[in-house]
């Protein structure tokens, strides 16, 4: 089936193409030209963040399906080759690793497709996949494919409403808030983009936002990063620019961003207390999981100067939670519902019309 | 459905005198809306629909056949839905009950779907408890409204901090979905080119008018003093956010509170079928 003969390290070959049909290709691999693959480096110390990566499966561990380019997730077998992407991952939830790869074997960190070594593992999780890495992947120049090339340009920031979703943690609900917004807004008429300006390069979120109807739908893998986790905070702010760009261009009224993670994620809290960076965002939907959660991420934000346009996430779930950090935080909860309310959608969006006008009056 | 005359007529089309087809479309959109529409024969799609909203006795059929010839040759197509008793009886607070604003924000894409049009924005009339309808459905989706026509509201919802439907505030009860709104973000709302109309023998306080020391001496008592005291709310307004106001308070001589009276005074028709080529007069 897989016809692939090992090569040591020393060696840089050519490809059999055959080889790349057998493969399966990963969801951060999605905007990769696969002819443009021709050769192999096994020289995997040089490895680097975006680097694409044929690998074959070792041991099925935590992540049991591989998330495809084609946006549908696969079974993973013991054997089977893959085309993955090294790059690091910080996921309190899950695992935080690093973008290095080891020829005697590496973690697939996320289910999108990303390789490197896991430094730490949530209690709950089991081990990681295990894949063997076998080479990465050249050009016609010997030199590693790298997300980087396959980026959208960059382009500076353009002047449209954008409202951004931050949230207490991992998992407190940022997405649903996302799509739920995205959602109201399509309903009111809207032409709506979503984008994931931060986290690791996964297809959950990205479909979550086209499920809601988002006519333009992007993250930080369109801009060239299968993780933004440790990603030097410039480049991660021009990708945010560059895929606010390409939804103004694509005619949306308004963009929705969420920032993966927690307040406190180095990547995370960097960017909001850039002020160069937050300008763009009109307002902040801030998601929490519960009501201290709530009170400290009021006061975090407030730290900064931001006050967030609404609360939301788990915590709206629970009709006590909810009551408690109304109460203690004076803020309106609002519930997934309530987002999806084209009424609810686009006060929000007026709010932030407003203060984007009023920033943009101030610039001129 | 009891008094829902548009609903009686069970053939599904009526052509009225002048020969414009006016046909009934049964469930529209996620909420199931009827609607009576006319699409002239040079059909403009990419100019916005007339969507007419009736007042609290219904006759969405009325509305669409007396408003279809005046804007047909301009190859406007004219869009009246039907609330109906049963399914929405205070459609004109429109976030009440079933949310009628949901219910034409469904049945417009799925008119649009259909090629009705090929505008996101319609140009929105509204009669008596249409014209309240008219009025708060713009405020909430003013991106949507194109121009705003309001003849012979019966009340309104003024841009203060009374609750709604009083004022923009929203109310202690959470039955209803009106969100809470600052001046600053009814911008668009401000800006858009609304025409009031009022008969000047539209001063009869009668069993529909909504009556009362506070909304009287918030509104005025009668149709006639409520929309001169709106109108002048909105150019206040509109000025104090540094807009240009783009609102008229038209009064029809010797009309009362009679539809198809209204439209048929020169000075009605003067404002409300605008030949697409003319910009409204400021």
């Amino acid at each position: 089936m897989n016809a692939f003969v090992p090569l040591t390290a020393s060696h840089e070959t050519a490809l059999n193409p055959t080889t790349l049909t057998c493969a399966k290709w990963a969801f951060t691999t999605r905007r990769v030209a696969r002819d443009a693959a021709i050769g192999l480096c096994c020289d995997l110390k040089a490895a680097r963040a975006g680097d694409l990566v044929l690998g074959r499966v070792e041991r099925i561990g935590s992540h049991k399906r591989l998330q495809l380019a084609s946006g549908r997730p696969s079974q993973l077998y013991s054997g089977e080759l893959v085309i993955v992407v090294c790059g690091a991952r910080y996921a309190p939830d899950q695992f935080e690793g690093l973008a290095e790869l080891t020829v005697s074997g590496s973690d697939l960190l996320a289910g999108g497709g990303v390789l490197g070594r896991m430094r730490n593992r949530n209690g709950k999780m089991a081990a990681p996949t295990r894949i063997r890495p076998i080479g990465l992947l050249t050009g016609a120049d010997g030199t590693p494919l790298n997300l980087a090339q396959y980026a959208i340009p960059a382009r500076p920031r353009p002047a449209i409403p954008v409202i951004g979703a931050v949230g207490a943690s991992m998992n407190s609900g940022k997405t649903t808030a996302v799509a739920s917004l995205v959602h109201g807004l399509v309903r009111a008429g809207h032409r709506v983009a979503a984008i994931k300006a931060t986290g690791t390069g996964a297809f959950g979120d990205y479909n979550a936002y086209l499920d809601a109807g988002a006519h333009h739908v992007a993250d930080f893998v369109d801009a060239g990063m299968v993780s933004t986790y440790l990603e030097p905070i410039p480049r991660i702010s021009k990708a945010t620019d560059a895929l606010l760009a390409g939804a103004a261009a694509d005619g949306c009224d308004i963009a929705v961003v969420e920032l993966a993670d927690g307040l406190l994620q180095k990547e995370t809290a960097a960017l909001i207390a850039d002020p160069a960076y937050r300008a763009q965002f009109a307002g902040f939907l801030l998601a929490v999981p519960d009501a201290l959660a709530a009170t400290g991420g009021v006061a975090t934000l407030a730290k900064i100067g931001i006050r967030p346009l609404a609360l939301t996430g788990l915590i709206t779930q629970s009709p006590m939670a909810t009551t408690e950090a109304e109460a203690v935080t004076g803020y309106d909860i609002a519930s997934r519902e309530k987002l999806r309310d084209p009424a609810f959608a686009t006060v929000l969006f007026s709010r932030a019309r407003v203060i984007a006008n009023s920033a943009n009056a101030r610039v001129m | 459905m009891k008094g829902d005359d548009d609903m009686l007529d069970h053939s599904g089309n009526h052509a009225p005198a002048s020969g414009c087809q006016v046909s009934r479309i049964a469930r529209l959109g996620t909420e199931n809306l009827c609607c009576w529409t006319s699409v002239p024969g040079p059909h403009n799609p990419e100019r916005p629909p007339l969507v007419a909203i009736h007042g609290l006795h219904r006759g969405a059929k009325q509305q669409a056949s007396l408003l279809a010839p005046q804007v047909a040759a301009s190859g406007q197509t004219v869009i009246a839905p039907l609330f109906d008793r049963d399914n929405w009886p205070d459609y004109q607070q429109v976030v009440r009950k079933r949310r009628a604003d949901l219910a034409l924000l469904s049945a417009l894409d799925d008119l649009a779907m259909a090629g009705v049009s090929r505008t996101d924005r319609v140009e929105l009339c509204g009669y008596s408890g249409g014209a309240q309808f008219a009025h708060r459905f713009a405020m909430l989706y003013p991106h949507r409204v194109a121009r705003l026509s309001l003849i012979a509201a019966g009340w309104y919802t003024f841009l203060d901090s009374k609750p709604f439907p009083y004022g923009l505030r929203a109310p202690k009860s959470r039955h209803t979905s009106w969100q809470p709104r600052s001046l600053g973000d009814l911008a668009t709302f401000l800006s858009l080119p609304i025409r009031v109309l009022i008969g000047t023998e539209d001063d009869v306080v009668d069993e529909n008018t909504r009556s009362g020391p506070e909304i009287d001496a918030q509104q005025g008592r009668t149709r006639r003093e409520r929309a001169a005291r709106w109108v002048s709310a909105i150019e206040d307004a509109a000025r104090l956010s540094g807009i240009r106001p783009n609102i008229k308070l038209i009064e029809l001589d010797g009309c009362g509170h009679d539809f198809r009276a209204c439209l048929a005074h020169p000075e009605a028709r003067r404002h409300l079928f605008l030949n697409p080529q003319i910009p409204l007069t400021r």
